[in-house]
Protein backbone atom coordinates (compact mmCIF):
# COMPACT_ATOMS: atom_id res chain seq x y z
CA UNK A 1 0.00 0.00 0.00
CA UNK A 2 1.47 3.10 -1.23
CA UNK A 3 0.89 6.14 1.01
CA UNK A 4 -2.09 8.45 -1.34
CA UNK A 5 -0.65 11.79 -1.68
CA UNK A 6 -3.15 15.02 -2.21
CA UNK A 7 -1.84 16.65 -5.29
CA UNK A 8 -2.01 20.12 -6.91
CA UNK A 9 -3.25 19.73 -10.68
CA UNK A 10 -5.34 22.45 -11.63
CA UNK A 11 -5.36 20.67 -15.03
CA UNK A 12 -6.29 18.25 -13.76
CA UNK A 13 -10.06 16.86 -15.93
CA UNK A 14 -11.56 16.50 -12.55
CA UNK A 15 -11.88 20.30 -12.52
CA UNK A 16 -14.37 20.09 -15.56
CA UNK A 17 -17.17 21.34 -14.41
CA UNK A 18 -19.05 20.63 -17.69
CA UNK A 19 -23.14 19.49 -17.37
CA UNK A 20 -22.18 19.75 -13.55
CA UNK A 21 -25.46 20.74 -11.11
CA UNK A 22 -24.08 23.74 -9.14
CA UNK A 23 -25.31 24.89 -5.75
CA UNK A 24 -23.83 28.10 -3.36
CA UNK A 25 -24.33 28.25 0.17
CA UNK A 26 -23.48 30.58 2.69
CA UNK A 27 -20.58 29.35 5.81
CA UNK A 28 -23.10 28.52 7.94
CA UNK A 29 -21.53 26.02 10.46
CA UNK A 30 -25.02 24.58 11.65
CA UNK A 31 -26.10 24.08 8.10
CA UNK A 32 -23.50 21.69 6.89
CA UNK A 33 -25.22 18.33 6.82
CA UNK A 34 -28.22 20.26 5.70
CA UNK A 35 -26.05 21.30 2.60
CA UNK A 36 -25.43 18.10 2.09
CA UNK A 37 -28.18 16.39 1.72
CA UNK A 38 -29.88 18.83 -0.81
CA UNK A 39 -26.24 17.60 -3.43
CA UNK A 40 -27.01 14.14 -2.32
CA UNK A 41 -30.45 14.23 -2.87
CA UNK A 42 -29.79 14.19 -6.74
CA UNK A 43 -27.12 10.66 -6.47
CA UNK A 44 -29.48 8.30 -7.42
CA UNK A 45 -31.45 5.78 -5.04
CA UNK A 46 -30.09 2.88 -6.43
CA UNK A 47 -26.52 4.34 -5.72
CA UNK A 48 -24.41 2.03 -3.37
CA UNK A 49 -23.69 3.31 0.42
CA UNK A 50 -25.06 6.41 -0.05
CA UNK A 51 -24.86 7.10 3.56
CA UNK A 52 -21.20 6.76 3.21
CA UNK A 53 -21.17 9.09 0.24
CA UNK A 54 -23.09 11.59 2.54
CA UNK A 55 -20.72 11.70 5.16
CA UNK A 56 -17.37 11.94 2.77
CA UNK A 57 -19.33 15.17 1.08
CA UNK A 58 -20.38 16.72 4.54
CA UNK A 59 -16.26 16.33 5.11
CA UNK A 60 -15.66 18.32 1.74
CA UNK A 61 -18.23 21.06 3.13
CA UNK A 62 -17.22 20.95 6.43
CA UNK A 63 -13.70 22.15 5.21
CA UNK A 64 -14.42 24.81 3.47
CA UNK A 65 -17.12 26.08 5.44
CA UNK A 66 -14.51 26.18 8.56
CA UNK A 67 -10.90 25.75 7.63
CA UNK A 68 -11.65 27.68 4.29
CA UNK A 69 -13.93 30.45 4.91
CA UNK A 70 -13.52 30.55 8.78
CA UNK A 71 -17.37 29.93 9.44
CA UNK A 72 -17.74 34.27 7.84
CA UNK A 73 -21.15 33.65 6.65
CA UNK A 74 -20.65 36.07 3.63
CA UNK A 75 -18.06 34.07 2.21
CA UNK A 76 -19.62 31.35 0.04
CA UNK A 77 -18.98 27.72 -0.68
CA UNK A 78 -19.58 26.82 -3.89
CA UNK A 79 -20.49 23.15 -5.29
CA UNK A 80 -20.87 21.32 -8.53
CA UNK A 81 -21.70 17.77 -8.88
CA UNK A 82 -22.68 14.88 -10.83
CA UNK A 83 -23.41 11.46 -10.09
CA UNK A 84 -24.08 8.57 -12.57
CA UNK A 85 -25.23 4.47 -10.87
CA UNK A 86 -21.22 3.86 -9.96
CA UNK A 87 -19.70 7.45 -9.59
CA UNK A 88 -20.07 10.26 -8.27
CA UNK A 89 -17.53 13.35 -8.87
CA UNK A 90 -17.70 16.88 -7.32
CA UNK A 91 -15.92 20.42 -6.89
CA UNK A 92 -16.13 22.28 -3.81
CA UNK A 93 -14.84 25.71 -3.63
CA UNK A 94 -14.42 28.08 -1.07
CA UNK A 95 -13.10 31.68 -0.73
CA UNK A 96 -10.32 31.28 1.95
CA UNK A 97 -6.56 31.50 1.15
CA UNK A 98 -6.19 28.11 0.65
CA UNK A 99 -4.66 24.61 1.96
CA UNK A 100 -1.24 25.77 2.98
CA UNK A 101 -0.40 22.79 4.93
CA UNK A 102 -0.98 20.10 2.16
CA UNK A 103 2.75 19.28 2.07
CA UNK A 104 2.78 18.70 5.95
CA UNK A 105 0.00 16.41 5.16
CA UNK A 106 1.65 14.40 2.72
CA UNK A 107 4.87 14.43 5.16
CA UNK A 108 2.59 13.05 7.95
CA UNK A 109 0.39 10.86 6.00
CA UNK A 110 3.65 9.03 4.65
CA UNK A 111 4.30 8.34 8.36
CA UNK A 112 1.01 7.00 9.19
CA UNK A 113 0.96 4.62 6.25
CA UNK A 114 4.24 2.98 7.41
CA UNK A 115 3.12 2.50 11.19
CA UNK A 116 -0.11 1.22 9.75
CA UNK A 117 2.27 -1.57 7.47
CA UNK A 118 4.37 -2.04 10.19
CA UNK A 119 1.17 -2.29 12.63
CA UNK A 120 3.12 -0.03 14.90
CA UNK A 121 -0.02 0.92 16.87
CA UNK A 122 2.45 2.63 19.50
CA UNK A 123 3.94 5.05 17.28
CA UNK A 124 0.84 5.77 15.33
CA UNK A 125 -0.18 7.74 18.28
CA UNK A 126 1.19 10.39 16.87
CA UNK A 127 -0.26 10.10 13.46
CA UNK A 128 -3.72 9.17 13.92
CA UNK A 129 -4.81 13.18 13.50
CA UNK A 130 -3.38 16.17 11.76
CA UNK A 131 -3.31 19.20 13.35
CA UNK A 132 -1.57 22.45 12.36
CA UNK A 133 -0.61 25.77 14.38
CA UNK A 134 -4.34 26.54 12.36
CA UNK A 135 -6.40 23.94 14.15
CA UNK A 136 -8.49 24.43 17.47
CA UNK A 137 -9.89 21.99 19.80
CA UNK A 138 -12.98 20.88 18.02
CA UNK A 139 -10.28 19.79 14.86
CA UNK A 140 -10.35 16.25 14.66
CA UNK A 141 -7.75 16.08 11.83
CA UNK A 142 -8.39 12.49 10.61
CA UNK A 143 -10.99 13.66 7.88
CA UNK A 144 -8.98 13.74 5.23
CA UNK A 145 -7.50 10.06 5.72
CA UNK A 146 -10.69 8.61 4.91
CA UNK A 147 -11.08 10.88 2.16
CA UNK A 148 -8.43 9.52 0.28
CA UNK A 149 -9.29 6.28 0.62
CA UNK A 150 -13.01 7.02 -0.40
CA UNK A 151 -12.38 8.92 -3.16
CA UNK A 152 -10.69 6.22 -5.08
CA UNK A 153 -10.63 8.29 -8.76
CA UNK A 154 -8.76 11.46 -7.47
CA UNK A 155 -8.69 14.04 -4.87
CA UNK A 156 -6.72 16.95 -6.39
CA UNK A 157 -6.45 21.11 -5.70
CA UNK A 158 -6.75 23.68 -7.79
CA UNK A 159 -3.39 26.16 -7.38
CA UNK A 160 -4.55 28.81 -5.26
CA UNK A 161 -5.67 25.44 -3.21
CA UNK A 162 -9.10 27.03 -2.16
CA UNK A 163 -10.58 24.11 -4.09
CA UNK A 164 -10.96 20.65 -3.78
CA UNK A 165 -12.43 18.25 -7.02
CA UNK A 166 -12.90 14.64 -6.36
CA UNK A 167 -14.46 11.47 -7.76
CA UNK A 168 -15.49 8.02 -6.35
CA UNK A 169 -15.92 5.42 -9.26
CA UNK A 170 -18.20 1.86 -7.56
CA UNK A 171 -17.47 -0.56 -9.97
CA UNK A 172 -13.83 -1.11 -9.29
CA UNK A 173 -12.33 -2.24 -6.03
CA UNK A 174 -8.96 -0.28 -6.10
CA UNK A 175 -7.63 2.06 -3.72
CA UNK A 176 -6.81 5.11 -4.62
CA UNK A 177 -3.95 5.49 -5.78
CA UNK A 178 -1.19 8.71 -6.80
CA UNK A 179 -2.46 9.82 -9.87
CA UNK A 180 0.96 9.56 -11.61
CA UNK A 181 0.66 6.33 -12.00
CA UNK A 182 -2.25 6.50 -14.15
CA UNK B 1 -27.25 12.22 19.75
CA UNK B 2 -27.94 10.99 23.28
CA UNK B 3 -25.94 9.26 25.94
CA UNK B 4 -27.00 6.31 28.61
CA UNK B 5 -24.87 5.30 31.51
CA UNK B 6 -25.18 1.82 32.55
CA UNK B 7 -22.90 -0.38 35.15
CA UNK B 8 -21.51 -4.04 35.68
CA UNK B 9 -19.09 -4.36 38.54
CA UNK B 10 -16.74 -2.06 37.78
CA UNK B 11 -17.24 -1.55 34.09
CA UNK B 12 -19.05 0.87 33.24
CA UNK B 13 -21.05 0.99 29.58
CA UNK B 14 -21.47 4.09 27.63
CA UNK B 15 -24.78 3.02 25.31
CA UNK B 16 -24.94 5.86 22.44
CA UNK B 17 -28.33 6.37 20.35
CA UNK B 18 -28.04 8.80 17.70
CA UNK B 19 -25.82 10.21 14.95
CA UNK B 20 -22.34 10.81 16.30
CA UNK B 21 -21.44 14.08 13.83
CA UNK B 22 -20.09 17.51 14.10
CA UNK B 23 -22.85 18.53 16.22
CA UNK B 24 -22.95 16.36 18.76
CA UNK B 25 -19.75 13.77 19.44
CA UNK B 26 -18.05 16.42 21.63
CA UNK B 27 -20.72 15.16 24.33
CA UNK B 28 -18.86 11.76 24.36
CA UNK B 29 -15.44 13.66 24.83
CA UNK B 30 -16.92 15.58 27.79
CA UNK B 31 -18.64 12.70 29.81
CA UNK B 32 -15.38 10.20 29.63
CA UNK B 33 -13.09 13.25 31.23
CA UNK B 34 -15.69 13.43 34.13
CA UNK B 35 -15.38 9.81 34.42
CA UNK B 36 -11.80 9.74 34.11
CA UNK B 37 -11.60 12.51 37.26
CA UNK B 38 -13.82 9.66 39.15
CA UNK B 39 -11.20 6.91 38.79
CA UNK B 40 -13.39 4.59 36.44
CA UNK B 41 -11.05 2.69 34.68
CA UNK B 42 -13.13 0.27 32.68
CA UNK B 43 -15.13 1.35 29.93
CA UNK B 44 -17.50 -0.20 27.20
CA UNK B 45 -19.10 2.09 24.21
CA UNK B 46 -21.62 0.36 22.74
CA UNK B 47 -22.57 1.75 19.34
CA UNK B 48 -25.33 -0.45 18.33
CA UNK B 49 -27.92 2.34 17.74
CA UNK B 50 -25.35 4.03 15.84
CA UNK B 51 -25.93 4.55 11.99
CA UNK B 52 -24.06 7.79 11.25
CA UNK B 53 -20.44 8.80 12.53
CA UNK B 54 -18.58 10.94 10.62
CA UNK B 55 -14.84 12.33 11.45
CA UNK B 56 -16.15 14.28 14.34
CA UNK B 57 -17.19 11.12 15.80
CA UNK B 58 -14.05 8.90 15.17
CA UNK B 59 -12.06 11.85 16.60
CA UNK B 60 -14.10 11.51 19.71
CA UNK B 61 -13.34 7.72 19.44
CA UNK B 62 -10.07 8.52 19.17
CA UNK B 63 -9.70 11.59 21.90
CA UNK B 64 -11.14 8.56 23.71
CA UNK B 65 -9.19 6.25 23.31
CA UNK B 66 -5.96 7.78 23.73
CA UNK B 67 -6.95 9.61 26.85
CA UNK B 68 -7.65 6.13 28.46
CA UNK B 69 -4.94 4.19 26.85
CA UNK B 70 -2.14 6.95 28.56
CA UNK B 71 -3.97 6.52 31.82
CA UNK B 72 -3.82 2.49 31.67
CA UNK B 73 -7.16 2.46 31.78
CA UNK B 74 -9.25 -0.04 29.82
CA UNK B 75 -11.96 0.80 26.44
CA UNK B 76 -13.48 -1.51 24.62
CA UNK B 77 -15.64 -0.52 21.20
CA UNK B 78 -19.04 -2.45 20.87
CA UNK B 79 -21.30 -3.22 18.23
CA UNK B 80 -19.91 -1.38 15.67
CA UNK B 81 -21.63 -2.55 12.49
CA UNK B 82 -22.53 -0.57 9.26
CA UNK B 83 -22.07 2.79 7.84
CA UNK B 84 -19.88 2.86 11.46
CA UNK B 85 -17.62 -0.28 10.19
CA UNK B 86 -17.17 1.42 6.60
CA UNK B 87 -16.27 4.95 8.40
CA UNK B 88 -13.57 3.61 10.51
CA UNK B 89 -12.41 1.71 7.69
CA UNK B 90 -11.61 4.13 5.58
CA UNK B 91 -9.20 5.75 8.45
CA UNK B 92 -7.88 2.18 8.58
CA UNK B 93 -8.47 2.26 12.20
CA UNK B 94 -10.07 -0.99 12.54
CA UNK B 95 -7.62 -2.64 14.32
CA UNK B 96 -6.08 0.18 16.22
CA UNK B 97 -9.50 0.72 17.83
CA UNK B 98 -10.12 -2.13 20.93
CA UNK B 99 -13.00 -3.30 19.39
CA UNK B 100 -15.17 -6.57 20.84
CA UNK B 101 -18.50 -7.75 19.25
CA UNK B 102 -20.87 -6.95 21.57
CA UNK B 103 -21.65 -5.91 25.03
CA UNK B 104 -21.38 -8.90 26.68
CA UNK B 105 -18.32 -10.36 25.00
CA UNK B 106 -16.72 -7.36 26.05
CA UNK B 107 -17.30 -7.72 29.88
CA UNK B 108 -16.25 -11.12 29.71
CA UNK B 109 -12.96 -9.83 27.94
CA UNK B 110 -12.30 -6.80 30.75
CA UNK B 111 -13.49 -8.84 33.86
CA UNK B 112 -9.80 -10.53 33.91
CA UNK B 113 -8.44 -7.10 34.22
CA UNK B 114 -10.67 -6.20 37.43
CA UNK B 115 -8.97 -6.92 40.62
Amino acid sequence: MAAAQILIDEKNTLFDKTGMFYKKFPSDFRQIRYYTLLIVEKAPAEMKQIYLLEQQISELIKNAVKHGNKSNPEKFVECWFRFEDDMAHLVIQDEGKGFKHLEKWNEFNLERTRCLQERDFDALEQYVSFTSPDSDMTDNGNALFAAVQFWNSGLVFNKKRNAVAVMKKYHHNKPWRHLEDD
Amino acid sequence: MEIKLRRNSQIFIIDIEGDMDLYQAYKLKELVAKMIQKNIAYYVINLEKVDYIDSSGVGALLYVHSALKKLKMKLLIANVHGSVKDVINLTQLMDYFNITKDVSAAIQELKPYIT
